[in-house]
C-alpha cells in the first residue's frame, strides 16, 4: 500500500471510530494529504517518511493544543515541540493528531478525561457494554489497534503504555528510563515517566524507537552518550547463543490472576521453550511492596509537578479573583482538575507532609531501591547504573529476561470500572509498576488465545536489565513469530 | 524585672538574654539564571529575560547552570564553611503569584556548604557588651531560586515581572548565637560587605539585592545554654520559644525589629504569658512587630528532592582554584590598611575606603598607592607617609569633590595615575597643598591636560628660594624680633622652641610653600651661632 493510500485508510478509520474517543484533536484530511508523499516512488530515505503517528496529548506539539485531557489546559498551545516529536518529524513522521488519556496520565482505563472516556467495543464473551482500553495511554493504543494511525507515542509512568497495549492487543514498549527525552513531556511523576511506543508489529516499534531514541541535553535525566556507549559495550560482551534464559518470578503467580491469563502465560512459556529457550523460576521478594510504594511516590511527585497549574501564566483560569475561596488559586485548581487528579494531589501532599514523610515517602524510596536490587539479582547482565559489586544479592540462577503477564485480568467493562473503588483500580498496575520503579525496559506483546476472539486482549510482558532494550525487542520478535 | 536584658554578666536569675539567628538571602552576581540559559538582569524591561522553564511551562525541565557555583563557593570560603562534595536540590512548596512552579527549588536536605563562621569586631559595629569580638557560627549556606517581582496595581491586581524569577540566591543561616540587636545588624552588614568584597553580590540591601529574616528568642538567665532545657535550634539548646521576623530590607530594620520583638517577648514573659512560635512582620519605621501567621497557619512546605536535578558534585580542584584566586576579604583588607606599611590608614579611613562603592574605592586606592610606590625613590619611600597621604587625598579631597557636585563615584573621572601624580607633586613639595587642591579640582571638572602639563603651563610649581633669599629673610626676621633673639642667646637649649617660632614667622610672611622649615631653622642657628 502506498503511503497516501495508507493515510486515506487511517483517515477513514478515524471517522469510523470517532465515537470511541481515541483522539482529542486530529489533523484534517487536507493537512495530512498535503504532507504525506504521493505515489509509490515517494522518497523512503527517511525511516518514518509519510507515516502517520499519533501523539498522546501530554506530549507537547506546536500544531495542536496540548491539553493532557485536563480542563486546566483546555486548548493550551505549546510554543514548542517535545524532543521526541521533533525527532520523529525529522525522520519524516507525520503527526496525525493528539490522543486521549487519563488526565495528566493518572489512571488505568483512560476514563478520567476532560473530553470523555476512551473505550472499545466489547466482544461477545465480555457481555454487554463498552470495554476498557486500559490507561493512561488508551487513546494512543486504540488508535493503533483500529488502524487510525501507523503507530503512536504514549507515556508510561507505572504501566500506562503496556496496560492499554495489552487491553487493545497491540505492542506497547516502555524503553529504559532516560533513553527517550522527556523535554516537552508533561510531568506526572518525573522519576518514573517514560515515553513509550505503541504499534502493530515489532518492526514498527523498532523503527519508531530508533528514530526518537538519543541523548538530549534539554532533558537533565537523559542518559549521557558515555553511559549509552558503556551499555552497548556491556551488551556486546555477552556471549550470544540465540537461546535465551527466561525467568518466571514466583511472586507474580498470584491467585488474583484470571485463569485465561494464566493459561496464556503458560502457553507463551511453552512456545518459547519449544524454540529452544529455557525457562527458570526466579524470586523477586520485594514485588508485593512495589505497588504501595508506587502509589506513594507517583502521587507525591504529581502533587509537586501539578502545583504549577494556577491559571496565571497559561491555561484555564477561574473567572473570579485568584483569592476567592480563601485559598490562593483554589477556585482555578478546583474547577480545572478532575477527581482522580485531585485524589492523587491530596494523597501526594499528605505523604510529603512533615508528619507523614518519614513513614511514607522515605520508606517508599527505600522500597524502590529494594525492587531494583531484586531485579539486579536475577539478570545475568550487570546494571550499568550500579557500581560493580552492588549487583544485587540473588543467589539463584541468572536470566536474560523475565516473562510475566502485563495485567492480571482481561479488559473490564467501562461501566464496572466506573463503579470501582479507586484503590481497587490501582491493582491493575501490579505487574507493570515494579519495572517502572526500577526504570527497566519492558514490552507488552499481544498473545494469541484459544478462545478465538477477534482480537487478542491478553498481553505478556518481557522485561530485561536496564539498557537491554534491544533484547526485549528481539524476544518480542521471536514471540510474534510463534 | 527583665531590665539589662542583654548584659552578659547580669547577676539576677530573673534577667533575660536574647538569642538571634539571622537568615540572609543574597542575589548572586551571575550571568545566567540558576536553571535556565536566560540572562540575569536588574533594570531591564519587564519579562524580557525569561526562559520557558522560568515560567514553569508544561514539559520544561531545569538545567543547572554550573557557573552559578563560582560566586557561591567564594562565599562559602569567605564564611569558613565546609564545602560539600555532593549537594542536592529540593522543592519547597507554597502557592504564590511570584512563584510560577508552585515551589521554590532550594537546598534543604543537603546544602552545598555547612559549618562556617563569621567574626565580628568593634569596628564592624557590634554592641559594646560583646567585647573585642563575637564569633557567630554559620549553620549552612544553600543555593536557591529567587521569585518574580510583583507590583500591586490598585487594590486587587498584581503586575508580574518574571525577570527576577530563578535568579540564583544564596541563603546564609547563622546559629542563634547573637545576643544583641546591634550585633545582629552588624552581622548582616558584614555579610553584605564580605559578599561585595568577593564580587558575589548582585546588589546590596539598599537596592533590594539582599534580604534578611531573623529568629528571636528570650531566655531567662540561670537557664544556661546547653543545659538541656528549653528549646533547641540547630543544635543550640536551652533557648526560649522563638519567633521569626521575615523579609527585613535594611540593616536598621534588622536592629529595630529585634529590639521591638525582644521587648514584646519580655513583656509577655513578665506578665506570666507564653511566647507562641509564629511568623511576624516588620514595617520600616514601625515600633512593633506584627503577627503574620500563627503556628496553626504555618505552611508545611512538603520538601521533596527534585527528581529532575542530579546531585551537584563540587571537585576539590575547583575549590582550590577558587581559593587561590579569592579577592581580599574585609578583615584582611582592614588589617592591611591600618597596620601594614605603606598604608597606615586610620581605622575610620580604612573603613571608609573599604566600604565605599562595593570595593571600587579600595581597588582605586590600591592602584594609587602602587603608582606612588613605583614613582618614589627608595629614600622617599622610607621617609614619606605616602599611603596615608593617598588615603587623605582619595577620601577627603577627591571624595569631597564628588559630594560637592552631588555626583556618584566614578573611578574614571580622575584616574588613579592622575591622582597619584598630583599626590607625588605634593609629597615632593613641588606644589603647595592649596595649589594641588585647585589642580585636582580642575582635573575633576574636565581639564584634559595632565597634572604635569597644568603645573607647567599654569606656572603652579613652587619656586624654591635661593640661599641668598633665605639669608636675607632670616636676617630681616632676626632684626625684627631682637627680644626673642636675646632670650634664645641667653639659653640656647631652652630657646629651641623660640627658634621654631621665628621660622613660623618666616613661613607666614613668605609665599606659601616656599619656606622649608628645616632649612630656615638651620640658617637661623647658623646666623646666631648656636648648635
Amino acid at each position: 500500500m502506498s503511503l497516501l493510500q495508507h493515510a486515506r485508510t487511517c483517515l477513514a478509520n478515524q471517522v469510523a471510530n470517532k465515537s470511541y474517543n481515541a483522539f482529542i484533536s486530529r489533523a484534517t484530511e487536507e493537512q495530512l494529504l498535503r504532507v504525506v508523499p504521493d505515489g509509490e516512488n515517494a522518497s523512503t530515505q527517511r525511516p518514518l517518511e509519510g507515516k502517520l503517528i499519533a501523539i498522546k496529548d501530554n506530549i507537547c506539539t506546536t500544531d495542536f493544543p496540548t491539553t493532557a485531557a485536563s480542563r486546566i489546559l483546555h486548548e493550551f498551545p505549546s510554543p514548542y515541540d517535545a524532543t521526541v516529536v521533533s525527532k520523529l518529524r525529522d525522520a519524516g513522521g507525520v503527526v496525525a493528531g493528539k490522543t486521549n488519556l487519563d488526565e495528566f496520565g493518572m489512571g488505568s482505563h483512560s476514563i478520567h478525561s476532560h473530553v470523555g472516556p476512551v473505550s472499545q467495543p466489547s466482544s461477545m464473551e465480555h457481555g454487554e457494554g463498552q470495554l476498557s482500553v486500559g490507561g493512561s495511554s488508551g487513546g494512543s493504543a486504540l488508535a493503533v489497534a483500529t488502524d487510525q494511525c501507523w503507530a503512536s507515542l504514549g507515556t508510561d509512568t507505572g504501566g500506562s503504555v503496556r496496560l492499554p497495549a495489552a487491553y487493545t492487543g497491540v505492542y506497547g514498549f516502555k524503553p529504559s528510563y532516560g533513553l527517550l527525552s522527556r523535554w516537552g513531556v508533561l510531568a506526572y511523576a518525573n522519576s518514573l515517566d517514560t515515553v513509550g511506543i505503541l504499534a502493530k508489529d515489532v518492526d514498527s516499534v523498532k523503527s519508531l524507537f530508533h528514530a526518537v531514541n538519543g541523548y538530549d541535553k534539554k532533558d537533565p535525566t537523559s542518559l549521557a552518550e558515555s553511559s549509552r556507549r558503556r551499555i552497548t559495550e556491556l551488551v556486546e560482551q555477552r556471549k550470544r547463543s540465540g537461546r535465551y534464559r527466561i525467568g518466571v518470578p514466583k511472586e507474580y503467580n498470584t491467585s488474583g490472576i484470571d485463569p485465561k491469563i494464566k493459561s496464556a502465560w503458560r502457553a507463551t512459556l511453552k512456545a518459547l521453550q519449544s524454540k529452544g529457550h529455557s525457562i527458570h523460576p526466579v524470586s523477586l521478594p520485594a514485588t508485593k511492596l512495589a505497588l504501595p510504594a508506587y502509589y506513594v511516590l507517583a502521587p507525591a511527585e504529581a502533587a509537586s509537578n501539578l502545583a504549577k497549574y494556577d491559571g496565571v501564566r497559561y491555561g484555564t483560569r477561574s473567572s473570579g479573583p485568584d483569592t476567592s475561596g480563601g485559598v490562593l488559586f483554589s477556585q482555578t485548581r478546583s474547577e480545572g482538575f478532575g477527581d482522580e487528579v485531585k485524589r492523587r494531589i491530596l494523597l501526594g501532599n499528605y505523604s510529603l507532609s512533615a508528619e507523614a514523610i518519614d513513614n511514607y515517602f522515605i520508606q517508599a524510596q527505600k522500597v524502590r531501591r529494594l525492587v531494583q536490587r531484586d531485579f539486579d539479582g536475577v539478570f545475568s547482565l550487570r546494571n550499568s547504573l550500579v557500581d560493580e559489586g552492588g549487583d544485587g544479592e540473588g543467589e539463584g540462577e541468572r536470566v536474560d529476561a523475565l516473562l510475566v503477564p502485563t495485567a492480571p485480568t482481561l479488559p473490564p467493562l467501562v461501566k464496572d470500572v466506573k463503579r470501582q473503588d479507586p484503590v481497587a483500580a490501582y491493582m491493575n498496575d501490579v505487574f507493570t509498576v515494579p519495572t517502572s520503579l526500577a526504570g527497566l525496559p519492558a514490552i507488552s506483546v499481544p498473545v494469541k488465545t484459544d478462545h478465538g476472539a477477534a482480537r487478542s486482549q491478553i498481553g505478556m510482558q518481557i522485561i530485561s536489565q536496564y539498557g537491554d532494550d534491544e533484547l526485549v525487542l528481539e524476544i518480542a520478535q521471536c514471540l510474534s513469530e510463534s | 524585672m527583665f531590665g539589662g536584658l542583654i548584659t552578659p554578666h547580669a547577676q539576677s536569675g530573673k534577667l533575660s538574654t536574647s538569642a538571634t539567628e539571622v537568615e540572609v538571602h543574597a542575589e548572586l552576581n551571575t550571568a545566567k539564571k540558576l536553571f535556565s540559559e536566560a540572562a540575569t538582569s536588574v533594570n531591564e524591561p519587564p519579562n524580557s529575560h525569561v526562559a520557558l522553564f522560568d515560567l514553569a511551562f508544561p514539559g520544561t525541565q531545569p538545567h543547572f547552570q554550573g557557573a552559578t557555583l563560582i560566586p557561591a563557593i567564594r562565599a562559602a570560603i569567605a564564611f569558613n564553611c565546609q564545602i560539600q562534595r555532593s549537594s542536592t536540590f529540593d522543592r519547597k512548596h507554597y502557592f504564590y503569584q511570584d512563584q510560577p512552579a508552585g515551589y521554590q527549588i532550594t537546598q534543604y536536605y543537603e546544602p552545598f556548604a555547612k559549618d562556617g563562621h563569621i567574626v565580628l569586631y568593634p569596628h564592624d559595629g557590634i554592641a559594646p557588651e560583646d567585647g573585642n569580638s563575637v564569633t557567630v557560627g554559620i549553620k549552612q549556606i544553600q543555593m536557591e531560586q529567587d521569585t518574580a517581582k510583583t507590583i500591586l496595581q490598585g487594590n486587587d491586581t498584581y503586575l508580574l515581572d518574571f525577570n527576577r524569577v530563578s535568579h540564583p540566591l544564596i541563603e546564609i543561616i547563622t546559629l542563634p548565637q547573637i545576643h544583641s540587636p546591634a550585633t545582629a545588624a552588624a552581622c548582616v552588614r558584614k555579610i553584605q560587605s564580605i559578599l561585595e568584597s568577593i564580587n558575589a553580590l548582585n546588589a546590596g540591601m539598599e537596592l533590594g539585592g539582599m534580604r534578611a529574616d531573623v529568629n528571636v528568642s528570650i531566655r531567662k538567665r540561670g537557664t544556661e545554654v546547653d543545659s538541656g532545657t528549653g528549646h533547641q535550634y540547630h543544635g543550640v539548646s536551652g533557648l526560649g520559644q522563638r519567633t521569626e521576623i521575615k523579609n527585613l530590607s535594611s540593616f536598621k530594620a534588622v536592629e529595630d525589629s529585634i529590639i521591638a520583638e525582644r521587648n514584646r517577648q519580655i513583656q509577655i514573659l513578665e506578665s506570666g504569658g507564653v511566647i507562641e512560635g509564629e511568623t511576624r512582620g516588620w514595617t520600616i519605621g514601625g515600633t512593633e512587630t506584627r503577627s503574620l501567621r500563627g503556628k496553626e497557619g504555618e505552611i508545611d512546605y512538603r520538601y521533596m528532592p527534585d527528581p529532575d536535578i542530579a546531585p551537584v558534585i563540587i571537585g576539590e580542584d575547583l575549590v582550590e582554584h577558587i581559593h587561590a584566586t579569592m579577592p581580599l576579604l574585609p578583615d584582611d583588607a582592614f588589617s592591611l590598611l591600618t597596620l601594614k606599611t605603606p598604608y597606615g590608614l586610620s581605622i575610620k579611613d580604612a573603613k571608609t575606603v573599604h566600604n565605599l562603592d562595593e570595593g571600587e574605592r579600595l581597588d582605586y586606592y590600591m592602584e594609587v598607592v602602587q603608582t606612588l610606590e613605583s614613582e618614589l625613590s627608595d629614600s622617599e619611600r622610607a621617609s614619606m607617609p605616602y599611603g596615608r597621604t593617598a588615603g587623605n587625598w582619595l577620601l577627603h579631597e577627591l571624595g569631597g569633590l564628588f559630594s560637592q557636585s552631588e555626583e556618584p563615584w566614578d573611578a574614571s573621572r580622575v584616574r588613579p595615575d592622575t591622582l597619584a601624580s598630583v599626590i607625588l607633586n605634593v609629597l615632593r613639595k613641588r606644589v603647595t597643598g592649596k595649589t594641588a587642591k585647585q589642580l585636582l579640582a580642575n582635573l575633576f571638572h574636565g581639564d584634559s591636560r595632565t597634572a604635569e602639563e597644568i603645573i607647567e603651563q599654569d606656572n603652579l610649581a613652587v619656586k624654591p628660594m635661593s640661599d641668598e633669599e633665605y639669608h636675607a629673610m632670616v636676617k630681616t626676621v632676626l632684626d625684627n624680633n631682637q627680644d626673642t633673639v636675646r632670650v634664645i642667646l641667653r639659653d640656647p637649649q631652652a630657646g629651641k622652641s623660640k627658634v621654631m617660632w621665628l621660622v613660623g614667622q618666616m613661613i607666614r610672611g613668605a609665599e606659601e610653600g616656599r619656606v622649608d622649615a628645616q632649612k630656615a631653622a638651620g640658617i637661623v642657628r647658623e646666623q646666631l651661632n648656636i648648635p
